[in-house]
């Protein structure tokens, strides 16, 4: 009959493809293969505001500088530089030379596919294409009101087609190996604007050849060339043949040596032939790849936690499989903003002192973050300079019945008047628990909190058009320095800047303005700190945590020292080819 | 979509006459019910539910649904908790069954309002057809090719998140299949002797659409009422899993099934579960409460 | 026949106009300022004008509706504001991964529906009927999400059968991965359509020719195999084709939960990122492909039956 025949067929079916999945072939190859959280939206450098763009993008472009990929606290190096530069007295300009010889990878846009040499030109032509209206790119606030002329010149090209040739006040190529940069007025973070991936070099050649497909085309000067680039699943790198090489850094941090970390000083990299980007947006598809060793590291999500570490350890069964546990602060910072233009919560100081000391950061990291992750007091975190372990916040106590009289002073007794008020988060299903959180606490003293929840894009915009209450975000340090988190209380900043508070008080912006014309130290730590004073007691934000991250690794990857800020962290990480086979048998 | 508008086709094949014997359509569908077993279980479960959803709405029923400690968060089943606790140390088994009242929402508003809307313009089209019905022809094939999805998400930009919006959406875009049902019943009916022996009576149109032909088509929305209502509920669901759901802290099965996704990691089964329990008899029971409507209302079903 | 085929063509003409205006409305319209987003972290409101510029937004909204006309008639429906990437060529690339899992499954859904709806209905209130009507009835009151999240953590997590998520490109390595995703929306449909088809059937099977040809002494197989099915199957046919387009668009939730790159998750994406002219031209190509499967659907009931052409 029919119907058994069909029966049949399908049966045949499945067993076949049962067969086929389950000789699926185990990997050994000398290759690193990395997860990323979110998708790959395009390799080039403009697009670098999306951080797993710029973790893929970090394989084949490089900049001037990079951070030392050992020594903490971060440190600058030279890259493509040739040594750092020389900075004039009063540190308007800065004197960069080029290395000489250094390649961009074979390409069919270069002539007879060769890849050319670098020069100082490719560093302003690269730069341009931030400032060029046409590339939408959000990284031009790198340079933004810095260099002489490049405003200027972005602002000619709005109007029309922008001219590559026209030049540039504030950068000056004088011979093919020296770039020297004219600021307007003194600016210390450009040196690590430097080593990001935005101002990272791209080849002109390719830029005009690809056109709109360039972001699908990388060709850069670094250790790796694009492969293989399977959409919204992975993306494969190889090893670039005509790399000008580089070496292990011989020097680290203390407590380098004894993990290892220095054994392979002073040798060539980079070690893997191959490195491989897994797409992986949802949790548990991504640790259930780690625990397959599909994948070589893992940042442990927080419902497979304690499967996973035990006080702080890794469990017994994941040791004998040789994995290993990293936990790395992050210079990072979760918070609870609040729009200081609505009438009631801008106004009112003890109300928000308040919210503060009801709310229970211990118990949300503990829920959260399985307790890895430090209970913040300020806006600025571990990591950056002006950060101080010591420091405690008077209204982040925890105090119910403080709240509550805080509450009283504020002239809401009970929070009998005040309105409800929204909190805003991201559609994720964490965010919405997370924002339950903070309404249970809230409610304990009288505050009512509807949660409203939205796409991720459309919670950026309705912070960014100051229609939002209360908001739950992070902030991740773009480079070390706590101006970075003290630039989001900055007046001048406000929405639809990187200031969702809307935050305005002159004391505190005249202080942001001293700072940036010191470079850093010990008067500038100080400015720092009496800021941080005045963001603790006012909080138009209220400090939550900063994370730690805990990261699995297999126990054949070496030279695993994962860094927030440090993207270009592949390279330097090598495969034990006899311990993968023989963990992976084990697996 | 394509198959609820197939199987409601089939459902146009039911002839709203009397019958023989004297027996109206209702009393004999109503007599046929009764000796069918299964149906009454179902019904009986309905009444549950509504029951449940009552007590729970003036929180008669697990009024501790909402109690949060965070001490005894993702506990397993046990004696204090039938169905184990949640990541808030709230009840399982008591936000399941608040979760009755979210879904009983959706499922009536969003039903009631696809009912209205397509009664409304089928009525209207079936009944004038020509320009009138062009129209609404025209406006109900453009919302019926665009993706459900992509209406809801539009929807949701506009009118925020929430039940509210949930129920609107789901009301604004479903109604089609039961537009279309009408419709064609509609100029079935609207040549009948009874009607036009209305218009000789000096009855208007809309006297004629609302009294006279109207009320013929009232099993037909029964019917369609309990499948909109069973889509609606399982909508909820897979909007919830998009992020489109009723707001955070309002408990509802949807939320707790999309909360899986991430439990289950941690071995914390008794969510989905709850929820998927507490759904699955509900829906189960409406949808063969509704068959047997369904086969108690078709005429060639007599006399078998 | 062909006066009935332009008919219908010139009828969806209005159509496309009513579907292009309603898409348009609803996400140019209330859809919000994408510039804002993709001016980024550190945005000002003169970058804001400047993308907005870019994007084509500060044009007068008429303008606007006849340039995406234009994206329609010439099937260029430009670059993702958030990627930056081609719209066609992502659409290119979603097709295969989407076809791949759906196709499958609706064949083997058809393959097992059919045939046993056609017995339910001649068993009618068999033990056998009633047994799977029950499992096909409870089926389908479990939800969709339910089956995806725990048919993953059963068959790839617990009993490690299959890949947890992921995807290949060969023709030959993407089936591990196809598997359980295929299976999984089988079992969602299944249900579904085989009540659909019994439902079809046992009006067939009331027709009164059925009990002549019983009466005519004709055994049952030959009734239900010759004349049953053959007579279903317009009816059968017609729905199967206005079925086609959904399998373009795959499953979202399958998709985005397997990690397959196709429609369906390409779909979830745009949502989630306010990708306007993502899902513009998602929504207009999925109803431009209903449309011609309407009309295929229709033309064909119209061929086999000419009552409805004179209509």
């Amino acid at each position: 009959m029919l119907k058994q025949r069909t029966l049949f067929a399908v049966l045949a079916f499945l067993s076949i493809t049962f067969i086929a999945s389950c000789t699926h072939k185990v990997q050994i190859d000398n290759s690193v293969n990395v997860e990323l959280k979110g998708n790959v939206k395009g390799l080039d450098p403009v697009g670098a505001s999306d951080l797993y763009s710029s973790f893929a993008m970090s394989v084949v472009y490089e900049s001037l500088y990079q951070y030392n990929y050992l020594k903490r606290p971060l440190q600058l190096e030279p890259l493509l530089a040739d040594g750092m530069p020389s900075v004039s007295k009063d540190g308007l300009t800065y004197t960069i030379k080029i290395k000489q010889g250094v390649k961009f990878a074979d390409d069919a846009a270069f002539p007879n596919g060769k890849g050319r040499e670098l020069v100082a030109q490719d560093f302003v032509y690269s730069w341009r294409r931030l400032a060029d209206p046409a590339t939408q790119s959000e990284g031009f606030w790198v340079f933004d009101g810095r260099i002489k002329g490049l405003n200027e010149w972005r602002e000619e090209a709005a109007k029309g087609q922008a001219k590559y040739d026209a030049p540039i006040e504030g950068l000056e190529t004088p011979d093919n190996y020296t770039l020297i940069i004219k600021l307007k007025k003194p600016y210390y973070q450009l040196m690590y604007q430097l080593a990001s991936t935005y101002t990272s070099v791209v080849a002109h050649e390719v830029v005009e050849k690809y056109g709109k497909e360039f972001l699908n085309h990388s060709v850069g000067t670094g250790p790796y060339i694009l492969k293989e680039w399977i959409r919204n699943s992975r993306l494969s790198f190889e090893r670039n043949p005509n790399w000008r090489g580089e070496k292990y850094p011989s020097e680290g941090s203390p407590g380098d040596k004894e993990a290892g970390l220095l054994e392979d000083a002073g040798k060539a990299i980079p070690f893997a032939d191959k490195v491989v980007f897994y797409e992986l947006p949802e949790d548990q598809p991504r640790w259930l790849k780690f625990m397959k060793g599909d994948t070589d590291f893992v940042e442990i999500p927080k419902d497979n936690y304690d499967g996973a570490v035990k006080d702080k350890k890794v469990i017994p069964e994941l040791a004998a499989k040789g994995v290993g546990l990293r936990a790395d602060p992050d210079p990072d910072l979760v918070y609870i903003g609040i729009n200081m233009m609505d009438p009631v919560l801008g106004k009112n100081t003890a109300l928000r002192q308040a919210m503060a000391m009801a709310y229970d950061s211990d118990t949300y990291i503990q829920k959260f973050y399985n307790g890895r992750a430090i209970n913040a007091q300020s806006i600025i975190p571990p990591g950056v300079d002006g950060y101080d372990p010591e420091y405690k916040n008077p209204y982040k106590a925890n105090n119910v019945e403080k709240a509550k009289e805080l509450l009283k002073k504020a002239g809401f007794p009970d929070g009998k008047g005040l309105p409800a008020f929204e909190y805003n988060c991201s559609s994720s299903a964490t965010d919405r628990q997370i924002g339950e959180f903070f309404q249970q606490k809230m409610a304990a003293i009288g505050i009512k909190i509807t949660i409203q929840q939205n796409s991720w894009s459309q919670f950026i915009e309705r912070q960014k058009s100051k229609k939002v209450q209360i908001f739950g975000v992070a902030w991740g340090a773009d480079y070390p320095d706590a101006e970075n988190f003290l630039q989001l209380l900055y007046g001048p900043n406000e929405s639809p800047g990187s200031n969702a508070s809307n935050y305005h008080n002159k004391e505190y912006d005249k202080l942001y303005d001293d700072a940036s014309k010191l470079p850093p130290g010990p008067a500038r730590t100080a400015i720092y700190k009496k800021m941080r004073d005045i963001s603790a007691t006012e909080l138009p934000i209220i400090p939550d945590a900063n994370r730690v991250r805990f990261q699995l690794f297999h126990g054949w990857i070496k030279n695993f020292k994962p860094h927030l800020t440090i993207l270009n962290s592949y390279k330097y990480m090598r495969v034990d080819m006899d311990k993968k086979k023989e963990l992976k048998g084990k697996m | 979509m394509a198959i609820n508008e197939a199987m409601t086709q089939t459902l146009t094949m039911i002839e709203p006459q009397t019958i023989k014997k004297g027996k109206s359509l209702w009393t004999d569908a109503f007599q046929r019910l009764r000796k069918d077993k299964v149906a009454m279980v179902s019904f009986v479960v309905i009444v549950f539910y509504l029951a449940l959803a009552f007590l729970c709405a003036l929180n008669i029923a697990f009024p501790n649904y909402a109690l949060v400690d965070n001490t005894i968060a993702y506990q397993a089943p046990s004696a204090d908790h039938w169905m184990g606790t949640d990541i808030f140390g709230r009840d399982v088994l008591a936000r399941a069954a608040h979760g009755t009242v979210t879904s009983l929402i959706i499922g009536f508003f969003g039903a009631a309002l696809s009912i209205l809307v397509g009664t409304l313009l089928g009525s209207l089209a079936g009944y004038f057809g020509g320009k009138v019905d062009d129209c609404v022809v025209w406006f109900y094939t453009t919302v019926d090719t665009i993706p459900y999805i992509l209406l809801v998400v539009a929807f949701s930009f506009v009118a925020g998140h929430g039940l509210k919006t949930l129920c609107l959406a789901i009301g604004l875009t479903s109604w089609v299949s039961h537009c279309r049902v009408i419709r064609s019943e509609f100029m079935k009916q609207r040549g009948r002797e009874y009607v036009q022996g209305a218009q000789a009576l000096g009855a208007g149109h809309l006297r004629r659409v609302f009294f006279h032909i109207l009320p013929n088509t009232f099993h037909l929305a029964l019917i369609n009422f309990s499948l909109l209502f069973v889509s609606a509920v399982k909508s909820e669901v897979i909007l919830s899993y998009l992020g489109l759901g009723v707001e955070a802290g309002t408990p509802s099965w949807g939320m707790m099934i999309s909360d899986a996704k991430l439990e289950l990691a941690r071995g914390v089964w008794w969510g989905l579960t709850a929820a998927t329990a507490f759904m699955f008899f509900m829906v189960l029971a409406v949808t063969l409460f509704n068959d047997a409507l369904r086969d108690a209302l078709d005429p060639k079903l007599r006399g078998k | 026949m062909l006066k009935y085929a332009l008919r219908r063509l010139v009828y969806m003409i209005p159509i496309l106009f009513g579907i292009t205006l309603v898409t348009f409305l609803l996400f140019n319209v209330a859809g919000g300022n994408p510039a804002i987003v993709a001016a980024g972290r550190y945005a000002t409101p003169e970058q804001i004008a400047m993308i907005k510029a870019q994007l084509g937004l500060d044009k007068p909204l008429f303008m606007q509706y006849l340039d995406f006309l234009r994206q329609i008639f010439t099937l260029d429906f430009g670059y993702s504001w958030f990627t930056k990437q081609k719209i066609s060529t992502l659409f290119m690339d979603g097709v295969g991964p989407s076809l791949s899992i759906t196709v499958p499954a609706f064949l083997i859904s058809l393959a097992i529906t059919i045939p046993l709806g056609l017995l339910l209905a001649f068993f009618r209130k068999s033990t056998l009927d009633r047994t799977i009507l029950v499992i096909a009835l409870a089926g389908i009151s479990i939800s969709s999400v339910v089956y995806v999240i725990a048919g993953q953590y059963v068959f790839s997590y617990k009993l490690g059968l299959f890949p947890i998520s992921g995807w290949e490109t060969g023709w030959d390595t993407r089936w591990e991965f196809a598997v359980l995703p295929i299976i999984i929306l089988v079992v969602l449909t299944v249900g579904t359509d085989l009540l659909f088809y019994r439902t079809v059937f046992l009006e067939e099977i009331h027709q009164d020719y059925v009990r002549t040809a019983r009466s005519k002494g004709l055994s049952n197989r030959t009734i239900l195999w010759k004349h049953v099915l053959s007579n279903s199957l317009v009816p059968i046919i017609t729905l199967v084709i206005l079925e086609i387009p959904t399998l373009l668009t795959g499953t979202l939730l399958i998709e985005s939960f397997f990690g397959i790159p196709g429609l369906g998750g390409l779909i979830y994406q745009s949502i989630e990122n306010s990708d306007f002219p993502v899902i513009k031209a998602v929504t207009v190509m999925t109803a431009i492909l209903y449309m011609v499967f309407q009309l295929l659907s229709d033309l064909l009931y119209a061929w086999v039956d000419p009552k409805i052409r004179l209509g």
